[in-house]
């Protein structure tokens, strides 16, 4: 995945991203992270193909995202980062739409179902149960799993755990370092919690007013800012950011 | 993109769609069973209600006489008149009261006099004059009509008869051979209701007509619901946040779109046949209980045009509506733009109660021709007569203006104006 000089420009007024370029691999996570406007959502939302770049490229395994809006989709499984669920399907019919959606029939679907229901970590009675009844956490469970469940081999996660309990953020983590383990998918995720970004990612990159600040691994980051953690790190960067 | 995987995608959208409609029980009882209940309901409660009215009729004999006329040799009295009068009061259901007296008439709680005046009897009996009943009603009573009614056909039965019985006595007299209805009504005319191919129709075929106009109208009950639930699936999903997700999978805008428009026009068509079938209850509900013969006339060719009809027309308002739906920000502007739509759509419906759209002259005609909701209406005003090909016209008009403009419309959506409103 590559992303070449990257601009967004809402209504021409909000420059919310200026030249942003970065590559992940195949089998990374890569971690934004930056303060609230920074322009994360808008940059994840371009790779995605869902809005048009203002400027710039951006290629997913070798295709090119803003020319093949649809067909590119087939490759990526995104998480927004507000979404909900669907209030009068089950949790079992979310899993079943998306797969279906994705143009999965037969006994592929049903073995994607069964990941998927393994994934989400919800019992079976909470899976046939309407979503609409089920709390912050299970929801995004089932979303991520939905997500994750047809092996994209890039999945792109806007804020995966914002707004879950301790216990459920490290649930969520563990399902997507399993996920990375088993298919050697690649991941982009932002996020405002430090301790998630160094215990999941191999690259960071701190974007500040639509720009990358620095761009490298957790541990080489700490040394560059002298920080003790990547928390320290992060504020000293968007210090200097901001001075600029 | 090949078509088979529109289809297919279109299928599990489409499934998604009609399961939660499903299980939206507010939707589905407002859509379907208020109209089919509605109009059958609400002839029911305005029987029931008439039923129980009260009107007090006073009847005043101040004649109290027979007369004979002995050179016809008829014979004639108020008391015959009066007895017939009580009897079929009675038997309606009206409280009456006889009098001496015209002054009763100020008793607040009497609603209806009938008075027979003095000479009453001479009068009918003669050769010169004429009897006359007088009756008096106070103002502002809707019922009160229904006994004037009943009156007036006692009042003709004997007036009928009494004609033939001079007519009869005056022929006998003069020893001249007459018919009664030569004398007495030399000039007539008729009415022969054919179609338009000139044979004559029945009263079966006359009903119909009726009906398709109040088919016409409840085409106007129809457009709302339909309309609202595209507003709801597409701007809710917005705002419930699930259009996010369902946009980043690899299906094209327009699919999405298009399948929350068939959605609507489903719920629509169910509504419309609901709609129908609401006003052949009613319709057989009032010819059974005022005693009428119609019968249950569900005509399944005007039911399957009609239901046609509505489907396109639905599809046409949505597809009108659309290109300021997928544009504005929130529910409730986008409603207000649908109802602007749809309150077109009712006047127009609502002026084919009275309209022969097709006999209106080209240059009124032609402009209108614009307005998709004069083909709705003209497909079942021209079918219903019996031209099924201008019939098909109109439909076939409804049918391409709404694919043309959902295409065109649809063309140009991407996802970044589906997910940010402006
Ligand atoms: N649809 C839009 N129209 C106009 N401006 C927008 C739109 N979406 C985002 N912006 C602006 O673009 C900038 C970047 O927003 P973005 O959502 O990408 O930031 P973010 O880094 O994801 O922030 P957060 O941490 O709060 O999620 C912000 O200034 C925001 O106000
Ligand atoms: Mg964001």
């Amino acid at each position: 995945m590559v992303v070449e000089d990257l601009h967004k420009i809402y209504d021409n007024k909000v420059h919310a991203v200026r030249g942003i370029s970065f590559i992940v691999r195949k089998g990374e996570i890569f971690g934004l992270i930056g303060p609230n406007g920074a322009g994360k959502s808008s940059t994840l939302r371009m790779i995605v193909g869902l809005i048009r770049p203002t400027r710039g490229r951006i290629k997913v395994m070798g295709i090119d995202v803003v020319r093949h809006p649809v067909e590119i989709k087939k490759y990526i499984g995104y998480l927004p980062e507000e979404a909900d669920v669907y209030d009068r399907l089950t949790g079992l019919e979310h899993l079943r739409f998306y797969a279906m959606l994705r143009g999965l029939v037969g006994s592929e679907l049903e073995k994607t179902i069964e990941y998927g229901i393994k994934l989400s970590g919800l019992e079976q009675s909470a899976l046939k149960r309407r979503a609409s009844e089920y709390s912050k956490g299970m929801k995004r469970r089932l979303l991520l799993a939905s997500v994750l469940m047809t092996r994209p081999r890039l999945a792109i996660l806007d804020e995966p755990t914002s707004g879950l309990d301790v216990y459920a953020s490290v649930n969520v983590r563990k399902m997507i370092k399993e996920y990375v383990g088993e298919t050697g998918a690649s991941i982009i995720l932002s996020s405002h919690n430090m301790l998630e970004v160094e215990y999941l990612c191999d690259r960071v990159a701190f974007i500040a007013h639509g720009r990358i600040v620095v761009e490298a691994d957790p541990d080489r980051i700490k040394q560059m800012y002298n920080a003790v953690n990547l928390e320290e790190a992060f504020v000293k960067a968007v210090k200097e950011a901001d001075r600029m | 993109m090949k078509p088979g995987k529109i289809m297919a995608e279109m299928k599990v959208l489409l499934w998604k769609e009609l399961t939660d409609l499903k299980r939206d029980k507010k939707t589905l009882f407002t859509s379907i069973l208020l109209p089919l209940l509605m109009l059958p309901l609400m002839g029911f409660i305005g029987f029931a209600l008439a039923q129980e009215q009260i009107i007090n009729v006073a009847v005043v004999d101040l004649d109290h006489a027979t007369a004979h006329n002995r050179l016809l040799n008829i014979t004639f009295s108020s008391g015959w008149l009066l007895g017939n009068i009580t009897y079929y009061l009675a038997k309606y259901g009206y409280n009456y009261t006889v009098s001496n007296s015209t002054s009763i008439i100020k008793n607040p709680s009497i609603d209806l006099m009938i008075v027979i005046p003095r000479g009453f009897a001479e009068n009918a009996t003669s050769l010169t004059h004429v009897a006359r009943i007088e009756i008096y009603r106070k103002a502002g009573l809707q019922t009160t009509g229904r006994v004037e009614g009943l009156i007036y056909s006692i009042v003709n039965w004997f007036s009928d008869q009494l004609s033939k019985e001079k007519i009869m006595a005056l022929a006998r007299l003069a020893g001249v051979n007459a018919t009664i209805e030569a004398l007495r009504n030399p000039i007539i005319y008729t009415t022969t209701i054919v179609s338009i191919s000139g044979s004559p129709v029945n009263t079966a075929f006359q009903i119909r007509v009726t009906i398709s106009r109040f088919l016409v109208l409840a085409l106007s009950f129809v457009v709302t619901p339909a309309a609202s639930y595209v507003i709801d699936g597409i701007i809710g999903e917005r705002e419930r946040k699930t259009m996010e997700l369902l946009l980043s999978h690899p299906v094209k805008p327009s699919t999405i779109i298009n399948a929350k428009v068939i959605a609507a026009t489903i719920l629509g068509l169910i509504t419309a046949i609901a709609d129908a079938f609401g006003l052949l209850i009613y319709i057989s509900l009032s010819a059974i209980t005022y005693g009428s013969q119609a019968p249950f006339l569900v005509d399944p060719w005007l039911l399957l045009v009609h239901s046609i009809t509505a489907f396109f027309t639905i599809l046409v308002t949505v597809a009108i509506s659309l290109p300021f739906i997928t544009r504005t920000k929130g529910i409730r502007s986008a409603s207000n733009i649908m109802s602007i739509v749809t309150m077109m759509a009712v006047v127009f419906f609502f002026t084919a109660l009275f309209v022969d759209y097709m006999r209106l002259p080209t240059y009124i005609l032609a402009p209108l021709y614009v307005i998709p909701y004069v083909h709705s209406i003209l497909a079942i005003q021209t079918y219903v007569i019996g031209y099924s090909f201008q019939a098909f016209l109109h439909i076939l008009f409804l049918a391409i203006t709404s694919t043309a403009i959902l295409y065109l419309t649809t063309k140009t959506l991407n996802t970044e104006k589906l997910l940010m409103s402006k």
